[in-house]
């Protein structure tokens, strides 16, 4: 404590500085507290100790030591995601937390939660466990449960973990983006038909904004066009030469001396004489009908004139056999040859 | 070239020997702040006179602008997150950024700056003037005396400055995030029970207390052992001011990153 010693002791005194001996900071170096002083500074560490345990006890309320829990076991093949002090939700609110990550002496991850008692009956014995993994966000332990009147979720028991995993589906859509890009690359090449029809659009477009317009573009010649053009103007003289030809068959037809009045009152002949036509149906009707009763009694005689037709040819039969007979008996015998009509 | 090594192995020594000092001069101290008899009437006037008038005004104005700074920090990671739909993360992200790494950092260096630096330069005056040679014929132990609580204050008022902080602006962070509402202290309580995990809650005391001990010993320690026969006046003495500053924000500056290494890999 001298300070004539070397630097390393703590020296105290003023060997150099050749001052007076009278205190230079006397509110450094009074030892005479004003009466509150001391108060406050109590005031003050009391402050800091109630802050510091208040701190202190609400850490350990968040870290959930104060909950009576029960113990849930989830099984996964890879723990990849999940670390300690990570919520298990149910319906969006953390009911657990991971307490503890081990690996089984099957080589599976085997994850210890914690599941307060007082969260623990919306797990039940058929509750399913999933572990979602994200392509943004951390990973999620899920919980649902289908049958809420299912018996409850013992206290340690091993559940599967249903892990989906977003990431693993990359690779996948890595490939179909890839094929797609080539695809697209193909479409859009200088040679692709593509870009051929394009060109061809574009000489389209060019000949619509030329001379013949759309005209020029769908015939593609212009003396074509031109042809078009003055066939147009023919067919449009035609048109009027028409149009004045169909005004003057107007005033003939329907003019006042027009045809079609003549035509009406040969109308009105007409309808008289298909009336009488009707009336001369009728007569033939009735006359057909007669003659169908004559028919039928002509089909009647017809039938009659079979049998009478058989008598005739009996009777000629037996005619002819007794002339036979008379010639056979006859003295002037002729020639018995018989001659066929 | 040779000159030039002799001067980096000299000021390497130099470097050295003075960081024996401040460590032998912790090594002396800290015993004294658990023994008895620091805290008898004297000292403990001393002390409690230390405490006071450090931490009176620096209380209250550190707390005002750490509350302005944490709600425009808050405020804007709540936007920014909730812009790019991680709004279920800003909370996370503000706890961990203002109550673990920026809060501590910013009140060692306030109370470093408006506190233990002018300190260790009353103290070295009072070397350099001899009062404290005078305290040793008085029987009166210097370091117990004039030292020691300073150097609880500093701890302190790190300490103190720390815990206030943090908590007004966890308070802040709630309010931003879930508004006059007491709904959200479910949910809340839970996300900072995930950010302060029993090793993140040591690191941050840790650290703390480390700022606490820098900041407070290092002036200490430049005003008791640096040489006296360095003039007081003009340039010198704000080059040696300078000099301890630029030491003590070094050292402020390892214990961060030591803390972001042991908390972060």
């Amino acid at each position: 404590m001298n300070e004539n010693s070397n630097e390393n002791s703590v020296p105290t005194g003023s060997h150099s500085s050749g001052h007076n001996t009278t205190l230079p900071l006397e509110s450094a170096l009074n030892t005479h507290t004003p009466p509150g002083l001391q108060i406050k500074a109590a005031l003050l560490v009391l402050l800091m100790v109630l802050l510091v345990s208040g701190a202190v006890v609400y850490l350990m309320y968040a870290r959930g030591v104060f909950e009576a829990t029960q113990k849930l076991v989830l099984m996964a093949d890879d723990s990849e995601g999940v670390v300690v002090g990570m919520d298990l939700t149910f319906s969006g609110f953390p009911i657990g937390r991971v307490s503890q990550i081990e690996l089984s002496a099957e080589g599976n991850a085997r994850m210890i939660m914690e599941v307060p008692k007082k969260d623990a009956h919306w797990l039940r014995s058929t509750s399913i466990f999933t572990l979602e993994r994200g392509l943004v966000g951390s990973t999620k332990l899920r919980a649902y449960s289908g049958i809420l009147t299912d018996p409850p979720l013992d206290d340690g028991a091993t559940r599967a973990l249903l892990v989906g995993d977003a990431s693993s589906e990359i690779p996948k859509l890595v490939a179909t983006a890839k094929e797609l890009i080539q695809n697209l690359k193909a479409l859009t090449a200088a040679d692709s038909s593509l870009d051929a029809s394009l060109g061809n659009v574009k000489t389209l477009t060019e000949k619509l904004n030329g001379k013949g317009g759309a005209l020029g573009a769908i015939l593609g010649d212009e003396k074509h066009t031109e042809k078009l053009l003055t066939a147009l103007d023919r067919t449009n003289s035609l048109l009027t030469k028409v149009d004045g030809l169909a005004a003057k068959a107007d005033t003939q037809v329907f003019g006042p001396n027009g045809v079609m009045k003549d035509a009406q009152a040969t109308v009105v002949q007409l309808n008289a004489m298909l009336a009488e036509a009707r009336s001369s149906l009728k007569k033939v009707d009735a006359i057909l009908i007669d003659a169908q009763a004559i028919g039928a009694n002509a089909k009647a005689a017809t039938a009659d004139l079979g049998v009478l037709r058989a008598d005739v040819e009996s009777s000629l039969r037996k005619v002819d056999h007794l002339i036979n007979e008379i010639n056979r008996k006859w003295p002037f015998k002729r020639d018995a040859e018989l001659k066929l009509p | 070239m040779l000159k030039a090594l002799k001067r980096f192995n000299h000021h390497t020594l130099e470097w050295f020997a003075r960081a024996t000092r401040t460590i032998r001069f912790s090594a002396h101290l800290l015993p004294l702040t658990l023994a008895p008899q620091t805290y008898q009437r004297d000292n403990r006037a001393a002390i409690a006179r230390q405490l006071v008038t450090g931490m009176g005004p620096n209380l209250l104005w550190f707390t005002v602008l750490c509350a302005l700074v944490s709600s425009v920090l808050i405020r804007i990671v709540v936007v920014t997150a909730l812009s790019y739909g991680l709004s279920k993360f800003a909370l996370e992200m503000v706890v961990r950024v203002l109550v673990l790494e920026l809060i501590p950092l910013t009140a060692a260096v306030f109370v470093a700056l408006r506190c233990t630096l002018p300190d260790g330069m009353e103290l070295a005056e009072l070397r350099a003037h001899g009062d404290l040679h005078r305290l040793q014929q008085q029987g009166i132990d210097p370091i117990a005396r004039e030292a020691l609580p300073r150097v609880i204050a500093g701890v302190f008022s790190v300490l103190m400055l720390v815990a206030v902080s943090c908590l007004m602006s966890l308070v802040l962070a709630y309010l931003n995030v879930y508004g006059f509402t007491p709904w959200g202290f479910g949910g809340y309580t839970r996300v900072v029970g995930q950010v302060f995990s029993p090793a993140v809650s040591i690191i941050l005391v840790m650290k703390t207390i480390a700022f606490s001990l820098a900041v407070s010993l290092i002036p200490m320690a430049s005003a008791v052992y640096d040489n006296v026969n360095t003039t007081l006046q003009g340039r010198s003495k704000a080059a040696r001011e300078l000099a301890s500053m630029v030491r003590l924000f070094s050292v402020i500056l390892l214990i961060e990153v030591a803390s972001l290494l042991v908390n972060y890999y």
